[in-house]
């Protein structure tokens, strides 16, 4: 038998299992073969040895640095703009027309303080605690549509975007991210960040509008309490930050997101208050449920959230985690399960392809 | 420390089979995923071949923002990643632009673990000739050589290089059979 090549014996240092059996065994047994291979062995060492030299010190890379370094560089080279952010961005918003998934993103909608003191806002609510509001599948994926009823501004972008790391997403947003001290089995890897900004949406109430929209209904419009019309609350949403551990699919498998909790503000004209306002919504014909379920237990001076779930696909249930109360959702089929609490004005999930042991033992375990 | 800037990776600077598809259209959206994964990687294939981080943090820069134009197959990312950041460091050494005392300058920036500047010198005159060496070798053989002691397999060389697997083998113990000589040469005449 003619002696393998060089290249045979070169590939039995790195990977054996891709020379041929019978090479092999003629390599063992053969004296001129295994001196050539010491060669080979030895010259492979050093070449490795000397080309090593640098590559120790990139084991500390500074990926962070090095990414906004190519996202400038990107933007500065011409009509090419870095936006990686697209599709993970439209990801994500697919994944909030889920009805649970939904729900706990109305759970992160949070209330600019600064801005709404500043013109002459009222709070009228800060939530401490959420409560799960059960609605309709078909209502619950119904955008609420208030146009009728008057205008809603929706001011600022949420532009949910991924950031690098830990620390860039802490940077954007200001909020301490929960570390994930083990992950459930069948979750691995390093967590996506995502964050997303503020933006708030203002709804201003036209009397005008309402009857008009209730006569186009053949409805009669309640007589509206006097000097209702302009009246304004608004809600702001973001800052928050997400990790996700995400299933080779792109299917998240865990997420975990936190967010300043939710406040609410009301701007009303003199003698209104917002119980009056709330009251007379409730009271107008076709209200659309997504908005008159959340509505009923959104109490000026309660201080629980209500959180839409989808009614007879979601169970709900309480705990605590570390020592606070919890909401607990899972699926009816078990796909899906989330918890959520409010510590210190944060609400923090965890949610995921998991059951609900399983978010609950991330949660008790998050630092 | 000099700090060497390198111009954008011209038409020159990654394989020609890659050029085509580098232009003036939007970066990629999948360009911060890449990044992540590989970053750490292309910069070791430039390191192994310039002996230096910062130029091959260089280099990577020019390679990321060319294949942010590209439209490479995602599954094919790692591969062409390693190329292009092996030709882009072997051409940097070809042109010249880097200078040769910078070799010395990396190693007594504390890199290597060097018992006293005697040996830091020797250390960095050897991989000077190392790679000077690399550069002279045969382009596919310098490429080859480098991305398996990047740590990628045969088959990823295979693929990457459109070599057969069976070749990989014969291809890089040349090419390592070559620079053990040019070693060995300098050490006799020392």
């Amino acid at each position: 038998m003619r002696h393998p090549t060089e290249g045979v014996l070169r590939r039995l240092l790195d990977e054996p299992a891709g020379v041929a059996d019978t090479d092999r065994e003629h390599i063992g047994g053969c004296d001129v073969c295994v001196r050539e291979l010491a060669v080979v062995r030895d010259d492979a060492d050093v070449v490795q040895a000397v080309l090593a030299t640098e590559v120790g010190v990139t084991a500390d890379v500074d990926l962070a640095a090095a990414w906004r370094r190519l996202t400038t560089a990107a933007a500065a080279s011409g009509p090419a703009r870095v936006r990686a952010a697209a599709p993970r961005a439209g990801r994500l918003r697919a994944t909030l027309r889920r009805p649970v998934v939904a729900g706990v993103a109305a759970a992160a909608i949070v209330v600019g303080a600064g801005a709404a003191a500043a013109g002459g806002w009222v709070q009228i609510f800060r939530t401490e605690r959420i409560a799960p509001v059960s609605i309709s599948a078909i209502d619950l994926n119904a955008l609420p549509d208030l146009s009728a009823y008057g205008d809603v501004v929706v001011t600022g972008d949420p532009n949910v975007h991924p950031v690098l790391d830990a620390a860039a997403a802490e940077a954007e947003t200001g909020l301490d991210l929960p570390e994930v001290a083990t992950l459930p089995r069948g979750v691995s890897g390093e967590p996506e960040y995502q964050v997303g900004g503020e933006v708030s949406a203002t709804f201003t109430f036209s009397e005008e509008r309402t009857a008009r929209a209730a006569a186009e209904a053949g409805e009669e419009l309640p007589p509206p309490p006097p000097g209702l019309d302009g009246s304004q609350v608004r809600l702001v949403a973001g800052p928050g930050v997400a990790e996700v551990w995400e299933h080779g699919t792109g299917v998240p498998t865990l997420v975990v997101g936190r967010a300043v909790a939710p406040t609410a503000y009301s701007s009303l004209p003199d003698g209104v208050s917002f119980e009056t306002l709330r009251s007379y919504l409730l009271s107008l014909p076709n209200l659309p449920e997504a908005v008159a379920a959340p509505l009923r237990t959104f109490n000026a001076g309660s201080s629980t959230f209500p959180v839409p779930v989808p009614a007879g696909q979601v169970t709900t249930s309480t705990t605590t985690v570390h020592g606070q109360p919890a909401t607990v959702l899972a699926t009816q089929d078990r796909s899906m399960a989330a918890v959520m609490w409010v510590e210190d004005g944060v609400v923090t999930v965890v949610a995921g392809a998991l059951d609900t042991d399983e978010v609950i033992s991330v949660a008790e375990g998050l630092r | 420390m000099e700090v060497v800037q390198h111009p954008r990776p011209a038409a020159a600077a990654v394989p020609p089979t890659l050029a085509g598809v580098a232009g003036g259209r939007d970066v990629r959206a999948d360009l911060d995923e890449v990044f992540r994964c590989h970053y750490q990687l292309v910069v070791g294939v430039a390191a192994r071949v310039l002996g230096s981080r910062d130029q091959a943090e260089d280099v990577a820069q020019d390679v990321f923002l060319s294949f942010g134009r590209s439209s490479v197959p995602l599954g094919e990312a790692r591969g062409w990643l390693s190329v292009a950041a092996a030709h882009t460091a072997l051409n940097l050494i070809r042109s010249r632009r880097r200078r040769v005392s910078r070799e010395g300058i990396v190693a007594a920036d504390g890199d290597a673990v060097v018992s006293d500047v005697a040996e830091a010198v020797v250390t960095a005159e050897e991989r000077s000739r190392v790679r000077t060496a690399l550069a002279r070798l045969p382009r596919q053989q310098a490429v080859a050589l480098v991305l398996r002691h990047s740590g990628l397999s045969y088959a990823e060389v295979a693929a990457a290089l459109a070599l057969s697997p069976g070749s990989v083998g014969t291809t890089v113990r040349r090419a390592e059979s070559a620079l053990r000589k040019e070693l060995n040469r300098h050490a006799s005449s020392d």
